[in-house]
């Protein structure tokens, strides 16, 4: 009954793609616990974006800190995220697999996903087509990537069954779903209030009636109901776009770098995405469509979830084209890229709207002043995040926090600019008072506070110093440190104190330091005995 | 008497009172060109203000107010409906102390993590589509790019503010000269207020110096 309205679809997944590229770049990592970092420019930096088998059997999660991560795990190899690399990479999978189907899906690389009603009547069935492409995978050379391949009913459910490398029976697909805990719906705060009431396994949430959980829960419960009853989460007929709504862009001179088509690529989003909002319409499959000059072609069709923005838009465009125009720019070992290597510049781009739903809605920006100038501005900066990437460009807004630092939370160009946490006087106490600091170092820069003895000036756990700050000296100051002629302070900072792991304990001073010429207002944070400078008042 | 008022078929007339309105049109003065800055760091400033298609140049040593003087330009810019934008290589530019000091956060974006080779480019792009960029000079700058967005930001009627070493000309040059801290006591009272020295570096030698207030 379940898979009447769900297409049966395989998902060809490799956990930790970001590892596993690493690990590719450096063999030397190979055996070693190893974790790969957010890339420098995401407001996310430094925390861990994806962990190796080793590095999380010592208790190393995505999500936390790389100070964190390297104590929990002596010998951690950390590696920054090389997007290009990734999505490069994974191109050499996706030919694998689309010598077999031509319907390929990707959700990101890392993740791929196909109907499989003609591959497999054309192979045999389900079992010979995981073995065919299990073979193609290693053909590709890439046997020594861990490939998890599942077949299920229902887009969802084949994530799930490609996690535990399984095939699921037709028909099957709800009994498969039955046991799944509910947290894998992927909405932590939805999750824990189905736990709360007593629905611990998506069965037990399935067998909730659909229209009684609509009027509970609303749109959001109606989605996770449907992917928990095993069908996909929209309705999967759906009427093919109007043509007029394919957006082109040819370039004059063809683009020869990457940077160059993505930018383009951001605008054709742009005024796609408008032009299905006229008709209250979102996308959320869409067709990638290049062309060199000398007639080379390549075609992918990305699929997200929710309804795809500009930015997301843009982006797997360029994942695309890094993983097809790169690998003309140098050269790379994998045979089967260099085999079809772009020989000339880009001369097309096409944006093919593949599946669209009716927009549910989506907040739009009211902005006063000049319209003129703010377009302007937008393209600028639209602009410079084809540069340098969307998480370069920011905006601050200011929530609650006691440091600076939290203080301000910098919210991607074109992102909503909501704050994380409320912004309330007396909601915060210890929070430092302004003058706030103009300049706050990422990361804080060692230096060393003494008293007039010359003894370094430790915090004890109440909060009494061992002396009154009498000098700072470190490198990042002017002429190497200088006298204290006035201070506040050590105030206690026990930061959440309530997570064994998370905790912090720090003792902040408010100092003016007499450096080089000038009296040098500063920030100094204690902690676990060593000073280090957190702001400076310039 | 407005154009659309005269009859169609008169191309020729109205071609000539075209003609005469484009003649008869005000000149636009170098001081309504200005963005103005309220205070006395715009009594430091010639014509009181920042003048579009100018760059100004803000040094001064680390912790001698450097950053505050060219974030209340900043300022100056988002408080006259303008949009602003801050190129910031080491992402270390406070945000709250923009707000605080007056920029408006929905007008200023902040590039963070520029690498030495697009500093340039980057620079170039926002001065296409901002009325005041913010940028943090760093060390590999050329003289030559430094004078084409020199040149760049004529072109557009934008400001350029430099923070740090500028290798190439400026409309006005000031210099951070520190200035006392107020509220911090020896382990007593809080940072509050400082009094900043400023000093406007003239072409060939001199300077006029001028004290301002930073309020807590």
């Amino acid at each position: 009954m379940a898979d009447e309205a769900a297409i049966r679809t395989c998902c060809i997944g490799c956990p930790d793609w970001p590892v596993v590229v690493a690990r590719r770049t450096d063999p030397s990592c190979r055996d070693q616990p190893t974790v790969v970092l957010e890339p420098p420019g995401s407001n996310r930096v430094g925390l861990v974006r994806a962990a190796s088998p080793e590095a999380r059997a010592e208790g190393v999660t995505p999500g936390l800190r790389r100070r964190e991560a390297e104590a929990r795990c002596a010998g951690l190899v950390v590696h920054v995220t090389d997007v290009a690399a990734e999505a490069r990479a994974f191109e050499v999978l996706a030919r694998a697999v689309e010598v077999m189907t031509p319907r390929i899906m990707l959700d990101r690389p890392g993740r791929l996903t196909f109907p499989t009603r003609g591959p497999s009547r054309y192979f045999g069935g389900d079992d010979a087509l995981v073995a065919r492409l299990h073979d193609a995978i290693v053909d590709a050379g890439l046997g020594d990537v861990p490939v998890r391949i599942g077949i299920a009913g229902s887009r969802f459910a084949a994530g799930l069954a490609a996690r535990r490398n399984t095939v699921v029976p037709t028909g099957g697909t709800a009994e498969f779903l039955a046991d799944w805990p509910v947290r894998v719906l992927g909405d932590p705060e939805f999750a824990d209030l189905l736990v709360r009431l007593g629905l611990r396994t998506l069965g037990a949430f399935a067998a909730l009636p659909p229209t009684a959980v609509l009027a509970r829960f609303g749109p959001v419960g109606h989605d996770a109901h449907r992917l928990a009853r095993g069908l996909d989460l929209h309705p999967p007929v759906l009427a093919p776009p109007p043509p007029e709504l394919v957006e082109t862009h040819d370039f004059e001179p063809p683009a020869e770098r990457v940077d160059i088509a993505t930018f383009a690529a951001k605008t054709m989003a742009d005024r796609l995405l408008d032009a299905l909002a006229a008709r209250g319409l979102a996308c959320t499959q869409v067709i990638v469509e290049a062309e060199t000059e000398h007639g080379e072609q390549t075609s992918r069709c990305w699929r997200h979830d929710r309804a795809l923005t500009p930015a997301a838009l843009a982006e797997r465009v360029r994942w695309q084209l890094e993983g097809w125009l790169a690998a003309s720019e140098r050269p790379i070992d994998d045979d089967l890229l260099a085999a079809d290597a772009v020989t000339a510049g880009l001369t097309q781009l096409r944006l093919v709207p593949d599946e669209v739903v009716p927009a549910v809605g989506r907040q739009l920006g009211f902005w006063g002043g000049d319209a003129a100038a703010a377009d302007r501005a937008a393209r600028a900066f639209a602009r410079v995040q084809g540069l340098l990437g969307p998480d370069a460009v920011v905006s601050p807004v200011v929530q609650g926090g006691r440091t600076p630092a939290e203080r301000v939370r910098w919210v991607p160009w074109g992102e909503p600019r909501e704050p994380l946490r409320p912004d309330g006087h007396g909601s915060w106490p210890g929070a430092i008072p302004p003058p706030a600091p103009a300049r706050i170092l990422r990361p804080p820069a060692p230096v060393e506070i003494v008293d007039d003895r010359g003894a370094p000036v430790q915090v004890s756990a109440r909060g009494d110093a061992s002396g009154a700050p009498s000098a700072l000296r470190g490198d990042v100051l002017p002429g190497g440190g200088g006298t204290v002629v006035g201070w506040a302070g050590p105030w206690l900072h026990d930061v959440r104190w309530w997570d064994p792991v998370e905790r912090r304990r720090q003792a902040r001073w408010q100092l003016v330091v007499h450096a080089a010429t000038v009296d040098l207002a500063c920030l100094v944070v204690l902690e676990r005995g060593r000073a280090f400078l957190e702001a400076i008042y310039d | 008497m407005a154009l659309a008022a005269l009859p169609r078929r008169d191309r020729h007339a109205r071609e000539h009172l075209a003609d005469l309105a484009r003649r008869v049109r005000p000149v636009v003065f170098a001081h309504e060109r200005a963005i103005p800055i309220a205070g006395e760091l715009g009594e430091l400033l010639p014509m009181g203000g920042l003048q579009r298609g100018s760059v100004v140049a803000v040094d001064g040593v680390r912790g001698a107010g450097a950053t505050t003087v060219s974030l209340r330009l900043a300022a100056a810019a988002t408080a006259a409906g303008e949009w602003a934008a801050a190129v910031d290589p080491d992402a270390t530019l406070g945000g709250l102390a923009a707000t605080e000091l007056g920029v408006e956060p929905e007008r200023f974006v902040v590039v963070q993590g520029v690498p030495d080779d697009q500093w340039a480019a980057v620079v170039a792009a926002l001065l296409d589509g901002v009325a005041l960029v913010h940028v943090t000079v760093t060390p590999a700058l050329r003289a030559g790019d430094a004078r084409r967005l020199v040149a760049r930001a004529r072109e557009r009627d934008a400001v350029l503010v430099a923070l740090g070493a500028w290798p190439a000309e400026a409309a006005v040059r000031l210099r951070a000269d520190g200035g006392a801290w107020h509220g911090l006591g020896q382990g007593t009272g809080l940072l509050r207020a400082r009094t900043h020295d400023v000093a406007i570096v003239e072409r060939g030698a001199g300077a006029r110096s001028r004290t301002l207030a930073r309020a807590g």
